[in-house]
Parts: structure tokens; sequence; C-alpha cells
């Protein structure tokens, strides 16, 4: 039973394993800006007075946060090109695939944050003859936007979990490089001990760093 | 652009497959469920104790578990886990102990937050009518207190329903694996794909509905408490 660790295999190869974290961080970052454009255009066509914006808006939403992030990625990997006619390399496919579910998840941030502020706040602005524009930007988002923040992060925190999920399509992210590496090298237990051990320092550091601007902008209210 | 033929009716015809797939689906969330709310008690009871002895392990386990995505701990228990126990391992299982830990972390953090959001003077009105501990948990405590943790669980059931799908990549049958096979064989992977999402969002969009639906009715007993 007694299993011989040997974690030189994992110091050997770690190129690979870099090279794979790089892959992380590329589609973690391009897709997290990408999503947080969708969410501000999804959220502004979900509050808009016209239903034949709003009311589609609301069902792809829905949609898009009540399915599987896995299925959403393989139906643009395998079903969107026959569609569009163009073929997609995994990493076009994710990127699809992430800004479209967390910009759903964030255009209800951004909704729940602007709909949070009192009714008073905006009818204050009016009073002082302020347009539509010059309210938002003046009264209503700088409230609204501390109260986003949080969710935001949460939301960051899971988008960046969620891009593993891209193995299952062969983008060599960090989780995919090590797969690869453990099947060659038929050192599964190191390999993927380690990467685990490696993904739960990444993220503990990221959280770290969340919960640090949580406080200080609740120091700030005060 | 080329015009796209669809052929819903004839993937259609194989509905066996996505109606096995959604059966083990279903099954994996059930079970995944319950381990869900039993484990979620006994580790946020730890996490919640004083005793070092039984708190330290169980923030411990939380951090790790949700600081790491399921995904990898799922490739961890199906390829690491089975060597190093000296055991075959079954994607099913692989899968249930990925996930379920998972959520287990999730839902003990949730089970403390709720008890932890009662107000002391529950527990020493409790004290004051004679209540011993375990008394004054279930009889005071636990009752407020779950109904706090059930929009935030709910929630997380979704989540749990949603992950399941990752499964399919250790080729557990359910109903994305089915669809991915499927799509494989008959080389219609538009309509095959489409109705592997519309089943999804079937599947859960009851569990979302719910969740709204509670979380409107203790926002309102709430508020006429």
């Amino acid at each position: 039973m007694g299993y011989d660790w040997d974690f030189s295999y994992v110091f050997k190869n770690q190129g690979i394993l870099w090279e794979g974290f790089v892959g992380t961080i590329q589609i973690a970052t391009a897709s997290l800006f990408l999503g947080l454009v969708v969410g501000l255009f999804l959220a502004s066509l979900r509050m808009s007075k016209y239903r034949l914006l709003s009311i589609p808006a609301t069902c792809l939403i829905e949609f898009l946060r009540m399915t599987p992030l896995m299925v959403q990625i393989f139906w643009v990997f395998f079903a969107l090109p026959i569609l569009i006619d163009v073929r997609l390399d995994p990493f076009a496919a994710g990127l699809i695939a992430f800004s479209m579910q967390s910009g759903s998840f964030f255009a209800e941030v951004f909704r729940g944050g602007i709909q949070s502020i009192d009714r008073s706040q905006w009818e204050g602005a009016k009073s002082l003859g302020m347009t539509n524009l010059k309210m938002m930007r003046r009264i209503i988002l700088p409230q609204a936007v501390r109260r986003m923040i949080p969710p935001l992060m949460e939301r960051s925190f899971e988008l960046i979990k969620g891009t593993t999920q891209m193995a299952a399509i062969s983008y060599s992210d960090l989780l995919y490089n090590a797969m690869v590496l453990s099947s060659q090298l038929y050192r599964p237990v190191e390999i993927m001990t380690f990467t685990a051990l490696f993904y739960l320092c990444f993220l503990t550091l990221i959280s770290f760093g969340m919960r640090t601007i949580e406080t200080r902008i609740e120091k700030a209210r005060e | 652009m080329i015009e796209y033929e669809w052929k819903f009716r004839e993937v259609l015809e194989y509905w066996p497959a996505f109606l096995n797939g959604m059966a083990l689906t279903a099954q994996l969330s059930l079970i995944l469920l319950i381990a869900a709310i039993l484990g979620g008690v006994i580790v946020g009871s730890a996490r919640y104790s004083k005793n070092r002895f039984f708190n330290w392990p169980a923030t411990f386990f939380i951090e790790a578990f949700r600081n790491t995505p399921v995904f990898v701990q799922i490739i961890w228990f199906f390829f690491a886990f089975p060597i190093l126990i000296g055991v075959q391992m079954e994607g099913f299982y692989a899968a249930l102990l990925g996930i379920g830990l998972n959520m287990i972390a999730y839902s003990a953090e949730i089970f403390r937050a709720g008890i932890q959001s009662i107000e002391r003077g529950q527990w020493e009105a409790g004290r004051a009518i004679g209540m011993n501990y375990f008394q004054s948990m279930r009889r005071v405590v636990l009752p407020q207190a779950i109904r706090r943790m059930i929009p935030a669980f709910a929630n997380r059931v979704i989540e749990l329903v949603k992950s399941t799908s990752i499964a399919s990549t250790i080729a557990v049958g359910e109903l994305l694996y089915q669809g991915h096979q499927l799509a494989n064989t008959i080389y219609r992977p538009m309509e095959t794909y489409t109705i592997v999402a519309v089943l999804f969002f079937l599947m859960i969009y009851p569990l979302a509905l719910l969740t709204y639906f509670l979380e409107k009715k203790l926002n309102v007993d709430m508020r006429s408490n």
C-alpha cells in the first residue's frame, strides 16, 4: 500500500506546468474583461424601458445562469462553428463561453446594485434638475459601485476556478498540461497533487487579496 | 453564410440516451444533496465549535476545498487517489467524492454563518428559562437560523446540479456525456448540444424559481416578525 512519493518528476518538468499557468492567466484575464463589458451591455438591455430589448436580455441572462458552464463550453466549441461556419480554436471558444456566462452574472450584479439605491436618491437628483446621465454618474453609480464590488469579486473568483473546465476542450491551461504530463510520465499522484496544491495557493492568495479590498471598502464607508 | 438545415426531430429520436443521461444527472444530484446537508451540518458544527481540536481541521477543510477548482478535485480523485489507496475507482465515485467534498465545504460555511447570525440574546433567553445548550440550540437557535440558511443553500444546490456535468469528462454517463457520445456518433453536434443545454435548463430552472420564491417568502416573514 505504501506509495513512494517522488516530486522530482514535477520539478524536472515544471516548464510545461508554468506554460499552462500562463494559459490559465490569459484566459482568466481576457474573459474577465470581456465579461464585464458583456455584463454592462446585458444589464443596460435588461433595465431598458423597451420590452423588445429587456425581455430577450432577461431570457438570455437566466438561460446562461441556469445551465452548466461545461455545457456552454461544449456548445460554443462544437455546435456554434457549424451555425456561423467559422472554426473556433479552444481559446476563442472558451473566451466566448466564459464572457457570456460571467457577463450574465455580472449583469445581475450591476442591476442589483443600481436598483438597491433608494428611490429618494433619484428623486433628489431629479429635483436638482439633473439629466438622467448626470444623475447616474454623480449620484447613483458612486453609491451603487461600492455595493457591487463584493459580489463582482466573488463571481470573478468563480470565473478563475471555472477556467479549469477549458481542459475539457484541450485548451492548454494548468490543469490540461498537468493531465498531459501525468499521462506521459505515469505519475498522476505527484503531478495532480502538486497541481491541486498550486491552485490552492494561487486561489488562497487571490481570495486574501479580495478580502483585503473588501475590508478597505468597509472602512472607507465609515 | 451557409443556410443550416436543422434536424431536431432526427436527433430527438435518440431520446432514450437523453433520458438515461438525465436520470444519472438526477441521481448524482440527489446523492450529493444528501451528502451536502449531512456533511455540511457536521463540518459546520465543528467549524463553529470553540474547541480547537474540532475547529482547526474543519476550517482547514473548508478553506482547502473552497479554494481549489472542483474540476481539479474530481481529476485528483479519479487519477491520483486510486493509486494512493491501491483500489480501482469508477468515475461515478470519483465524481461523488470530488463534488461532494466541495459541496460539503460550502454548505458547512452556510450552516456556520446561519447559526452565528443569531443574536446572543436568543441564547441568553434560552438559558434564562432553564434550557441547556442543546435545548436552546434545537428549540430556539436552529429554527431561526435554518430560515436564514435556506436561500443561500438553495443557490448552492443550483451550483451542485450544474457541477455534475463536469463528471462527463471522466466518462460518467450523465446528460452531457450522453450528448457528447451521441454528437460523435450521428454528427449532429448543433442539435444535440442545444437539446442538452435546454434539458439542463429545464432541470435547473424550477430550482431557481423555488429559490426566488423562498427568498421572497422568508424576507416577508422576517419583516412581519
